[in-house]
């Protein structure tokens, strides 16, 4: 068989793979013939986890050593919003470990989230080699478009730790596109609407002769079908509460029968119309007597419970619209990704606000994947019919007096991409230059996210404002930064060294990936 | 066909820091809009990393992402009208040599000097600018003698200001044509 490359839509709840087969981009299913595989890492003991829809059946049952919705932590700080928000509501332990970085806890040991991720991904890899009976290791992983650096960049760790050769990483939406549009002669403005389980997405298009230029992107990193899911199990938690006095969120076990039966209910509702809730056993009184809980939600107390969600979309939706200088009468095509976008409520809003029947007969589920397939199978190749010409989804900065920062490369900027920038000596005899990166779109060093501080040495010395360094700010094609500097007089390349950051060294891949190797995937042979 | 590709992309990347942005997009000075955007897809085509990605390292690929960077950057900057303002007057003044690149300090000048113009738009000054108001109202209530008297008012201020310069001379021509009426009437 010819060499294969697998496309991996990693998601936050649920994650698929697929590959060009006979130039037919096709979804690999598991063993079991699913076609989508639960983002859960179940650890069973020292050197076995489970991985998988199996997984997820764990979560009630082993709730402290089964880990989910790791996405939603990856390349994060400890101190971050989304940090505190998940100490509160997961059932797995959250620390903090070096550098600010966030390790998660399980009986047996602590893992960085990009460790959680590539045993995600190192199924998906065992999903593929079992399909085709040959080892793969080439891959195109795809991420939010608006996850920033460090998150792109954590994901690419994740992608090596489990023992792929990440070809590339890719926005969801564009991978979404690009599945859209493959083997057909369009040329079309398109939108792509790409609901996920915890991140929001919108990517506009232009599409023809062959190439996929991406205009704009806006997406928000915390809203997700999580968040309807979250809606559903506080209206349940509240009325249980008001009936009996006792408040189920108190509790790790009652949480997670309340998180899985409003995740149900969510499907249920937006399937029928209406949902019966019934958790039987969920808890006992102060006096030991069993209760149950049931309810029934009807469609229109769902829809009005997530109005206030499904109108932050339509915000994200008006400003990448702006970007592109774009209104929704100049979209030629709405395409729907992401599980969350079966709801009726979501379809019918897309439709009322684009004025626009989204496309039919993409599978929100599946687009992703088949995306980056065709991508990681055209990188395989010398010149590809197909060209992605993709953006930068934030704007980068660097740090400048008190406080403030100075934009070096706009948002929604082409990429590849690389924009200098001088730098001289403030002190006679200056050793080291030192720059904070940021990415955001605030003036303000804390309205935006650090990267890194980078350090520079190695140039000449010399009095002050003599010695001159240029630095060079580029952007590759997977969106991660990437900063180095000369010596503008010599033309030397200065050494550089990069501190504060989240992310993982060199060293701390190679033992994770060790450790990764050295831990049997449950139900796989070795 | 590949060897000449090969050899195409070497003399063009040894040229790169010579060239200004429309020579990398092969433009004319004057392109309009579309034909950069046509001129970007046309050399992503031509150029865009991925096309080469399943190479083995070589000379090839490495002139290929040189050229596609510069490619995106000369993008970036023609199809901004502001940026590609600044950059004409840069790269036909006397020093082009060394403003063939647009840097991201230039784009903050050419960001100051639009905010600049836009608040001589308004007036610059407190006092020039409240002068310049009440002078278009004087002239809605049909006074123009008085929208003349605070019109110089404001010039004391902002004797630069293009705008209170332009009203004033309009403000004139009609205060001459009416006199000539006027006269016209009386003879």
């Amino acid at each position: 068989m010819a060499e294969l490359a697998m496309g991996i839509d990693l998601g936050t709840s649920y994650s698929a793979v697929a590959l060009v087969i006979d130039g037919k981009p096709t979804v690999i299913p598991n063993e079991w013939g699913e076609r989508t595989q639960a983002s859960v890492v179940c650890f069973l003991g020292p050197s076995e986890v489970l991985v998988g829809n199996a997984a997820k059946r764990n979560i009630i049952t082993h709730a402290e050593n089964t880990v989910y919705s790791a996405k939603r932590l990856i390349g994060r700080y400890f101190f971050s919003e989304e940090v505190k928000k998940a100490q509160g509501v997961m059932p797995y332990r959250i620390v903090e470990g070096g550098n600010n970085a966030v390790r998660i806890e399980v009986p047996n040991g602590q893992y960085s989230l990009p460790e959680i991720s590539a045993f995600v991904l190192r199924e998906m890899k065992a999903v593929v080699e079992a399909y085709v009976g040959q080892p793969v290791i080439k891959a195109v992983i795809t991420v939010p478009a608006y996850f920033n650096d460090n998150q792109r960049q954590a994901t690419k760790d994740a992608g090596r730790i489990a023992g792929l050769d990440v070809l590339r990483i890719v926005n969801e939406p564009t991978a979404a596109a690009l599945a859209y549009g493959f083997g057909r002669d369009l040329k079309q403005k398109v939108v792509i609407y790409d609901l996920g389980g915890g991140t929001f997405d919108v990517s506009i298009l232009e599409i023809g002769d062959g190439v996929f230029e991406v205009l704009s992107t806006a997406g928000d990193t915390y809203l997700g079908g999580d968040d309807f899911d979250d809606r559903i199990m506080t209206w349940l938690a509240d009325g249980f509460q008001q009936r009996t006095g006792l408040d189920l969120r108190q509790n790790r076990y009652c949480l997670q029968m309340l998180k899985e039966g409003a995740e149900n209910a969510k499907i249920e509702v937006g399937r029928n119309g209406i949902a019966a809730i019934n958790l039987p056993a969920i808890c006992q009184d102060p006096d030991g007597k069993v209760l149950d809980l049931t309810e029934s939600l009807d469609i229109d107390k769902f829809n009005g419970m997530v109005m206030d969600l499904v109108q932050r979309t339509f915000k994200v939706c008006d400003e990448a619209l702006q970007s592109a200088r774009m209104t929704p009468h100049d979209i030629d095509a709405v395409i729907l990704v992401g599980g969350p976008t079966r709801l009726p409520i979501i379809r019918t809003s897309v439709q009322h606000y684009f004025q626009k029947e989204p496309v039919m007969g993409i599978d929100p589920d599946e687009v992703v994947s088949l995306g980056a397939a065709i991508q990681a199978d055209a990188l395989l190749q010398v010149g590809s019919r197909n060209t992605l010409l993709d953006v930068t989804p934030l704007t980068l900065r660097i740090g400048t007096v008190s406080g403030y920062t100075e934009k070096i490369i706009d948002k929604n900027t082409p990429i590849p991409i690389e924009r200098g920038k001088a730098f001289t000596t403030s002190r006679d005899g200056q050793e080291r230059v030192k720059i904070r990166v940021y990415q955001g779109e605030d003036n303000r060093a804390e309205g935006c996210e650090l990267l890194g501080e980078f350090e520079f040495s190695g140039f000449r010395i010399g009095l002050r404002g003599e010695v001159k360094i240029e630095v060079t700010f580029e952007i590759d094609s997977n969106g991660i930064v990437n900063v180095s500097a000369t010596d503008t007089e010599t033309g030397q390349k200065t050494s550089t060294t990069l501190s504060l950051s989240s992310g993982l060294s060199e060293a701390d891949i190679q033992a994770a990936a060790a450790r990764n190797q050295a831990t049997q995937l449950a139900g796989r042979a070795a | 066909m590949e060897i000449e590709f090969a050899n195409e992309a070497e003399t063009l990347a040894q040229l790169l820091d010579q060239l200004d942005y429309f020579q990398v997009l092969k433009l004319e000075l004057n392109a309009t809009p579309p034909q950069i955007k046509e001129a970007f897809h046309r050399e992503s085509r031509a150029y865009h990393p991925d096309r080469y990605n399943a190479l083995p390292d070589s000379p090839l690929k490495a002139n290929v992402n040189r050229i596609y960077k510069r490619v995106t950057e000369a993008y970036v900057i023609l199809r901004d009208d502001l940026s590609r303002k600044k950059y004409l007057e840069d790269i036909n003044g006397p020093d082009r040599a060394s403003k063939l690149r647009f840097t991201p300090a230039d784009e903050q000048e050419a960001r100051e000097k639009r905010k600049k113009a836009q608040a001589e738009q308004i007036g610059t000054t407190v006092k020039g600018r409240q002068l310049y108001q009440q002078a278009l109202k004087d002239l809605e209530q049909e006074k123009p003698e008085a929208a003349m008297r605070n019109l110089k008012m404001a010039q004391t201020f902002e004797p630069a200001n293009q705008l209170f310069k332009d009203k004033l001379a309009e403000l004139d021509a009609a205060a001459r044509a009416a006199a000539k009426t006027k006269g016209h009437g009386q003879t």
